[in-house]
C-alpha cells in the first residue's frame, strides 16, 4: 500500500479540536459529530480538524504523548531495549507529521519534537532492518510482530515478503526434488 | 434547512438495526483485506449496496440544500473520501478478477452459491473477459496450428493466485491451534496459538478462512 494510503487511514483518529464558530450537530455518514460551540473543545476526526483548519475556523491540539519528555522517555526506551517498544498510537509517524504540518503552533519547541519523532522513527528502523536480517537467514516459516505501526510494516513489506515468498519456493521445489532423488 | 443534510443514519438489514457508521467501518476493513491478500475475497455486495445508497441520499440532499458554504462542503469532503475507498475496493477486486479470470469462474461453479466470490455482475466481466481472450488466441495463433493442438484450456495453464503468499496480520479474536509448518528436511509442524492483539506473518493460505471470518485482519 502507499504511503499516502496509509495517511489516508491515519486521518480517520479522533484529534481534539477548538472551534471559533458555532454549529449543530453534523450527522456524517462515518458518525456524528458536533455540536460546535466557539472556544469549547470537542473531538472530531482528523480529516475534518485539517479541513477546518485550513479554513482557519479551528485550533487542533495536539494529544498528550507529543511532549518532549513524554518522547524522550519513548527513545530512552527504544534504545535500551532489543524488541520494539508499543508506541502511544497505532499510526504515530503519520500522527506525527500530520500534527507538525497542521498544529505547528500549537507544539512547544516544535522542531525538537521533530528532531526526536525522527531519532524513534531511525532507531526503530535500524532494529526492523536487522530483524528481518536475521528472519530471512534462519528461514523460518512464522514470526511474531508486536508493537509495530502500521506505517513500519508497510515500509519492510514489500522487501520482507517478496523475499519470504521466494525462500519459501525455493524449499518447496527442494522439498519436491528430495523425494524423486532421495539423498543418501 | 439544515435538517435536508442530515441523514438519519440507520439502515435495516433483516432483524438487526446496523449504523451507516459501523457499515463503513466493514467497508474499510474489507478494503484493506482485499488489498493485501493474493487471492479474491468473498464477495460483499451487501456492505457496497449500503454504502452506495447513503452515498446517494447524501448527494441528493446536497443538492437539495443551499450552498451554504461550511456543512456542504464538508458534507461533499465525506463523500468524496467514501467514494475513494468504495471505488479502490472494487478496483482491486476488478484487477484480480482480470488476473486470475478462468480459474475463479472454475472455483465459482465448484464451490457452490453459499460460497460466492464472484457478484453476478462480476461474474459476467469474468465470463466476457476469458471468452474475449480466448477468441483473440483462437483468431490469432490457435487457428495456425496442426489441428490436434488446437485445444486451449485456460483454467489450467492460467494464472492460479498465490495462495502461499506471506502477509502481515493482527488477530481480533483469539484462536489455538493454528498449524505453521516448516518446509524443512523433518516435517516439523509447530502449533501457534493466536493472541488478540498479537501482529504476525505467515502464509496466507493458513490463515485464509480466519481472514474471511474476521478472526484475524490483514495490516
Amino acid at each position: 500500500m502507499e504511503h499516502s494510503e496509509m495517511e489516508f487511514i491515519a486521518e480517520k483518529q479522533k484529534v481534539k479540536i477548538v472551534p471559533n464558530f458555532s454549529m449543530s450537530k453534523i450527522y456524517f455518514i462515518s458518525g456524528e459529530v458536533g455540536p460546535f460551540q466557539p472556544g469549547l473543545p470537542t473531538e472530531v476526526p482528523f480529516w475534518l480538524a485539517i479541513s477546518l483548519r485550513q479554513r482557519q475556523k479551528c485550533v487542533i491540539h495536539p494529544p498528550d504523548w507529543l511532549t518532549i519528555e513524554s518522547l524522550e522517555e519513548i527513545k530512552e526506551a527504544e534504545t535500551t531495549t532489543e524488541l520494539f517498544t508499543p508506541l502511544p498510537n497505532t499510526h504515530f509517524r503519520e500522527m506525527c507529521q500530520l500534527l507538525l504540518t497542521h498544529a505547528k503552533s500549537n507544539i512547544q519547541n516544535a522542531d525538537a519534537v521533530r528532531t526526536l519523532v525522527k531519532d524513534i522513527w531511525d532507531i526503530r528502523a535500524a532494529k526492523l532492518r536487522s530483524s528481518s536480517d536475521k528472519f530471512i537467514r534462519v528461514q523460518a516459516g512464522h514470526a511474531r510482530i508486536d508493537n509495530l505501526t502500521l506505517m513500519e510494516i508497510n515500509i519492510a513489506r514489500p522487501f520482507l515478503l517478496a523475499s519470504l515468498d521466494h525462500l519459501h519456493t525455493l524449499r518447496t521445489s527442494k522439498l519436491h526434488v528430495e523425494r524423486i532423488v532421495p539423498t543418501q | 434547512m439544515d435538517d435536508t443534510l442530515d441523514i438519519s443514519g440507520v439502515s435495516e438489514e433483516g432483524e438487526e438495526q446496523i449504523t451507516s457508521e459501523q457499515v463503513f467501518q466493514q467497508l474499510e476493513e474489507i478494503w484493506v483485506n482485499e488489498r493485501l491478500s493474493p487471492n479474491l475475497m468473498l464477495c460483499r455486495t451487501d456492505i457496497t449496496e449500503c454504502i452506495l445508497e447513503q452515498m446517494q441520499e447524501m448527494e441528493e440532499n446536497i443538492a437539495r440544500a443551499k450552498k451554504t458554504d461550511l456543512k456542504v462542503s464538508l458534507h461533499q469532503l465525506e463523500l468524496d473520501r467514501i467514494r475513494y475507498v468504495l471505488s479502490s475496493y472494487l478496483r482491486c477486486r476488478l484487477e484480480k478478477i482480470e488476473k486470475h479470470a478462468a480459474y475463479l469462474i472454475k472455483k465459482e461453479s465448484s464451490d457452490g452459491p453459499s460460497v460466492s466470490r464472484l457478484s453476478p455482475e462480476e461474474f459476467m466481466f469474468a465470463k466476457e473477459l476469458t471468452s474475449g481472450v480466448t477468441s483473440h488466441l483462437t483468431a490469432s495463433a490457435l487457428k495456425h496450428m496442426p489441428k490436434n493442438l488446437q485445444t486451449l484450456n485456460l483454467e489450467d495453464s492460467g494464472k492460479v493466485p498465490n495462495l502461499d503468499h506471506y502477509v502481515f496480520l493482527r488477530v481480533n479474536k483469539a484462536e489455538e491451534g493454528i498449524i505453521v509448518d516448516c518446509e524443512t528436511d523433518v516435517q516439523n509442524e509447530d502449533k501457534i496459538d493466536l493472541e488478540v492483539d498479537a501482529q504476525h506473518i505467515m502464509r496466507y493460505k493458513l490463515i485464509e478462512n480466519l481472514v474471511e471470518n474476521q478472526t484475524v485482519s490483514l495490516i
